[in-house]
């Protein structure tokens, strides 16, 4: 085959990089155990579901409808029974030690006050030095009391000839989740985490390969030939954006197979799009490493540029739309942005295209931009 | 002049200047196509600045540079394709073995299989890479580094070839071999702009010039800078060695004195007479003992001792 001489001149530029990586054992610990180390400690690590929270009770009052109320915690699934207490002082020093998360206290009483139609009272003391473990599991324990309210009060009525009806709240909120049924936070989690994960691998990968060289002696003879700023980007950029192709499907597996979070949507699409990220995020690499004086100070610069407001502004951790107006502008001009509304959309909602065109689009538009913007400046001179 | 051969590079006043340090001062030469030209000068005399200008890695401050016709500083793309360069850096790949680097560079100008395996080949067997062609550059000694580096700047047959200190850290077996490809290549067209600063490499130039702190202070062939050289030349062998330099640098009728290994090296002024019973006294006078006295021929470094201690003289009047 005849190719051009442009393409040779990529090409060699490209089979040079890939040697250099796959001869250089802590880059290939960087391409492969990084991104499933990093899934294995966020995907497990970032878990806000509620499952088996311990507890304590202190049930003053003894009675069948105080056990039978302590069991409808229990069989949630959400909390679990760690120990009953006799005495009130006791209270404070299981939730010090960190033994419970909470401790409800059943008042003498209970069961009294609801045989006989009365409404009757539970005290939950919570720790609330972990704010958010706290409030919610205040929440679903303030969902299961209302559960059993409504269970014990269809039983009054029965009891006394009343219709079921006449017992019901007068309004109900009956939730349905969509995309997510089941409300498992690593849903929402993984495919975020994948996005995350790529950017931090493209500006570890690229924001070393052209600063070193110039560190090095190899660009002086680089520069002096004829090759094109241009060829010289796209052949560094290649064995990148396979190499990060190969470590979305990576972790696509491991999120499957690990979590059991696979995409509703198309998976071809999916990596489709992955491949315009990966190419913006690359060349932001890239790019910070045409400019950088240092190896160090290219890898800090690029990892302040991508990984952090992936982190942060994006909508990785929170939501763009609670940010103040500056940061969501700039939020508008972070890659991450664009493409985790996508990555979310297919993994959650199997999506199409036409649900997130603009996004492709803009992301389209920064990769092509970052790409024409790092061969504009890159100089084949010394000074 | 018909017949004069065309030029391959011509250098009119080029000057480099970073921020107040001026590294290359108003150089102005001409190389001859088919010409070994050499650049003679200590370390830091602009050599390599004014190489990286001529191959468009450093624009010029100052003044005009053409290689092949083309302008250094508008027409720097055209320009690389006419030449190879080997910088004094190691500018291989420390991870990439022998071929792998040289296919680098291949590809780098374009080549294309199969004349680009055929290339490679004839480059092995040309300079005896055979034994180290499967071998990573970054485990290589530095004569065998400096030889792979000087195929991969030759790889696309360049007829203008850039050679900054390619024999610095080479045995003087492979120094040898060096410079017969450098004739080699010569005697196939190649102009060679090499520098250096052993004297004995500058003999084998076509034409030398010496460069001191950015200036070129002589530009002729290795025998005419000899010839050239003023006054008579005497070697001493003298102890103790360094009381003996000084008390000769201080003497009235001494142009120049310098050491070179054991010996003093010293230049006197012609007068028709012996000076070597002046040279006894003079050292008598300090105490030396002298071992040996004997008339010396003149080489290349009495030359550039020479020109620089005229050049001190006259900045210093």
């Amino acid at each position: 085959m005849r190719r051009p001489a442009t393409l040779r001149r990529m090409l060699a530029v490209a089979r040079a990089e890939w040697r250099h990586n796959y001869r250089d054992a802590r880059s290939l610990a960087i391409v492969i155990a990084l991104p499933v180390f990093l899934l294995l400690i966020y995907g497990y690590g970032i878990n806000l579901d509620l499952r088996d929270l311990p507890f304590a009770v202190q049930d003053l009052d003894r009675t069948e409808q105080s056990a039978d109320f302590v069991n409808r915690l229990v069989r949630s699934g959400y909390f679990t029974l760690a120990r009953a207490i006799q005495d009130t002082r006791e209270i404070d020093s299981v939730i010090e030690v960190g033994a419970v998360r909470f401790v409800l206290v059943i008042p003498h009483g209970f069961g009294g006050d609801l045989a006989s139609g009365r409404p009757a009272q539970v005290q939950v003391v919570l720790d609330g030095g972990d704010s958010a473990t706290a409030s919610v599991a205040l929440g679903y324990l303030q969902a299961l009391v209302g559960d059993h309210s409504i269970h014990l009060a269809r039983r009054w009525a029965m009891r006394h000839g009343l219709p079921a009806s006449a017992v019901e709240p007068a309004l109900r909120v009956v939730p349905r989740v969509l995309y997510n049924p089941e409300l498992r936070s690593v849903n929402f989690i993984v495919p975020g985490l994948i996005a995350v994960i790529l950017t931090l691998l493209a500006a570890l990968l690229t924001s070393g390969c052209i600063v070193r060289e110039r560190e090095g002696g190899s660009f002086e003879a680089l520069a002096a030939s004829p090759i094109a700023p241009i060829e010289i980007v796209l052949g560094k950029l290649l064995p990148y954006a396979v190499i990060s192709f190969v470590d979305i499907v990576l972790c696509m597996v491991v999120g499957r197979l690990l979590f059991g979070v696979a995409p509703m949507g198309d998976k071809a699409l999916l990596l489709g799009l992955s491949l315009i990220y990966l190419i913006a995020s690359l060349s932001i690499g890239l790019l910070v490493s045409s400019l950088a004086r240092s190896h160090q100070v290219a890898t800090l610069i690029a990892f302040l540029a991508t990984v952090l407001p992936s982190l942060l502004v994006s909508g990785f951790a929170f939501p763009v739309r609670s940010m103040p107006v500056a940061l969501q502008a700039i939020a508008q001009i972070i890659p991450a942005t664009h493409f985790l509304i996508i990555i979310r959309a297919i993994y959650l909602k199997g999506a199409g295209v036409s649900a997130f065109a603009p996004r492709v689009a803009a992301l389209a538009a920064m990769a092509l931009a970052l790409v024409l913007l790092t061969v504009r400046t890159f100089r084949k001179r010394l000074e | 002049m018909a017949d004069a051969p065309r030029a391959a590079v011509v250098v009119e006043d080029l000057t480099k200047r970073f921020r107040d340090f001026v590294a290359v001062d108003h150089l102005s030469f001409t190389i001859a196509e088919g010409e070994v030209f050499g650049f003679l000068g200590p370390n830091g005399a602009g050599k390599s600045t004014t190489i990286r200008m001529l191959c468009g890695l450093l624009l010029p401050s100052e003044g005009r540079a053409q290689v092949a016709g083309l302008d250094v500083a508008r027409e720097t793309e055209a320009l690389r394709r006419q030449i190879g360069y080997m910088p004094q850096l190691f500018s291989l790949y420390p991870d990439l073995t022998s071929v792998e680097n040289l296919e680098f560079y291949a590809g780098l100008y374009g080549l294309r299989q199969p004349s680009l395996g055929t290339r490679i080949e004839e480059l092995v067997v040309r300079l005896d890479l055979e034994a180290v062609r499967g071998q990573l550059t970054g485990t290589l000694s530095t004569g065998w580094r400096q030889r792979v580096a000087l195929a991969c700047a030759i790889i696309h047959e360049p007829p203008i070839l850039f050679l900054d200190e390619p024999t610095s850290g080479v045995d003087p077996a492979v120094r040898q071999q060096f410079w017969n490809l450098i004739g080699d290549l010569a005697a196939e067209g190649t102009t060679v702009l090499v520098t250096t600063h052993l004297m004995e490499e500058a003999e084998r130039c076509a034409r030398l010039a010496m460069i001191d702190r950015g200036r070129l202070i002589a530009l002729d062939t290795p025998q005419a800078l000899r010839d050239g050289l003023q006054g008579l030349l005497y070697e001493i062998d003298a102890d103790p060695l360094l009381p003996a330099l000084e008390a000769l640098a201080s003497a009235p009728f001494v142009m120049d004195a310098a050491l070179s290994g054991a010996t003093v090296r010293v230049r006197v002024a012609e007068m028709g007479i012996s000076r070597e019973a002046a040279i006894r006294d003079a050292l008598a006078a300090a105490q030396v003992n002298v071992v040996d006295i004997r008339a010396g021929e003149p080489s290349l470094e009495d030359v550039f001792i020479s020109l620089v201690g005229d050049r001190e003289e006259a900045s210093a009047r």
